[in-house]
């Protein structure tokens, strides 16, 4: 039986506590690419097994778990480079993986008869799918390379994160409403394939929260800060 | 009626703020969210990106910010505000709150005072049922059309189409053309082939 814990995680918690009492934290793990089977080892010594900052990874970590981000140590000099692969793998994640499943399970479990309704059901989603897609080609696109370049210390992208503060907005409210649209609306049997992607798509909208407050709540600021350092001195 | 409840709880004391979330919680408030806050300048900013239906504070924490300063900056006027009250503080300035909770209110009194403050803001806001009008506005959306076509189609002015949209998406909840075109063929406002953004899939 594994201790109860209190407060959040620190460098020498045992990994595999953390996942197996949160196991969201799974997808933490899979969007920093790192391997399971970690033994005994401690949240410190994994994060050096797969070459992941592990003051990211608990920052990360612990958003998820307390959605708490912690203001009194300096937690801005998160490390980019760790962030932007973080973010990278979870935009992957949601539009090459989660969103096409979620959509091949609603196809399946839409009620056959109901022809014209479903074409309008599954026309909305591909519409937010499309604006998903959208929204992460932009950061991928424009905001991480200019990211990369301050990195390296060669300024000169035309772009502050301030451009990004401004028109970054909640990705899931879109998505929340479909749910709500097809609770309310959609007539059918409750069947267990309906009620699969019901559960599917609560769990994406969390998932997409939480990806929304790692960019407003840790990658934004960590950005910041590294604005502030001159060209040649960064990183 | 279950619209989503959104309350932010601002007090400097990590024991009373927690305290209010717990009892709030007791409440049941139809999953309501419920954010907390600690100092007033994070939340300026907060109320400023997000709408929130209750804001609980404790008027001391305002400092010299007013509350008609807060309510204004944020743009929402619908919000509602109590005041957490855990000392003497003047009538003066309890008078712009809605609503005074005192630190030794039960639970009980804390739900009676919310629901009271619920149902004065969805009976002014809310009646899910559309008007002929709307219906006719929602068919129009949902073809495509903009809302001068609106307009011009239905001899109003823009503006006051833009009134019924507003209107209709509070009603519905649904602030997307492709939400409304579920909405209409369920209801059977329009059948698919009217439709033109369906129609080229």
């Amino acid at each position: 039986m594994p201790k109860l814990k209190i407060g959040k995680y620190k460098e020498s918690d045992s990994m595999s506590n953390l996942i197996c009492q949160n196991y969201p934290a799974l997808l933490v793990l899979s969007r920093f690419e790192m391997k399971l089977g970690f033994k005994d080892k401690s949240i410190g010594e994994v994060c050096h097994d797969n070459n992941v900052d592990t003051k990211t990874f608990l920052a990360i970590i612990n958003l998820l778990l307390c959605d708490d981000v912690n203001h009194n140590c300096s937690n801005h000099s998160l490390f980019a480079p760790s962030l932007i692969l973080y973010l990278h793998n979870s935009h992957d994640y949601f539009v090459n993986y989660r969103l096409p499943d979620i959509r091949e399970k609603l196809k399946n479990a839409l009620t056959q008869d109901l022809k014209d309704l479903n074409k309008a059901v599954l026309y909305y989603f591909d519409e937010y799918v499309s604006e998903v897609r959208k929204h992460m080609s932009y950061e991928e696109k424009t905001v991480f390379p200019y990211v990369r370049s301050l990195i390296e210390g060669r300024k000169k992208i035309r772009y502050n994160i301030g451009i990004f503060i401004k028109q970054h907005n909640q990705i899931e409210a879109k998505l929340t409403e479909f749910k709500n649209i097809m609770i309310k609306y959609y007539e059918t049997e409750s069947t267990n394939e309906i009620d699969n992607v019901l559960f599917d798509i609560f769990n994406c909208e969390n998932d997409l929260a939480l990806h929304n407050s790692v960019e407003d709540k840790l990658f934004v600021p960590a950005i910041m800060e590294l604005e502030l350092k001159k060209p040649d001195s960064a990183l | 009626m279950n619209l989503h409840l959104k309350i932010i709880v601002a007090e400097s004391s990590v024991i009373i703020r927690t305290g209010i979330v717990s009892v709030l919680q007791q409440l049941n408030l139809n999953n309501a969210g419920i954010s907390e806050i600690e100092d007033p300048e994070r939340l300026r900013n907060l109320l400023n990106r997000q709408k929130y239906n209750i804001l609980i504070i404790n008027p001391v924490m305002l400092g010299f910010f007013s509350l008609q300063q807060i309510k204004k900056d944020s743009a929402n006027n619908e919000m509602k505000c109590i005041a957490l009250q855990n000392s003497l503080i003047d009538n003066a300035v309890l008078k712009n709150y809605d609503e005074v909770i005192s630190l030794y209110d039960s639970v009980e009194n804390v739900r009676e005072k919310i629901n009271n403050l619920i149902t004065i803001s969805e009976s002014a806001t809310n009646n899910e049922s559309l008007t002929a009008r709307e219906k006719e506005i929602i068919v129009c959306v949902i073809k495509g059309m903009t809302n001068k076509q609106i307009a011009d189609e239905l001899c109003l002015s823009t503006h006051t189409v833009v009134s019924h949209r507003r209107n209709i998406a509070a009603k519905l909840q649904i602030h997307s053309t492709s939400g409304l075109t579920i909405f209409a063929i369920v209801n059977k406002l329009v059948e698919l082939d009217e439709i033109k953004n369906c129609q080229q899939r």
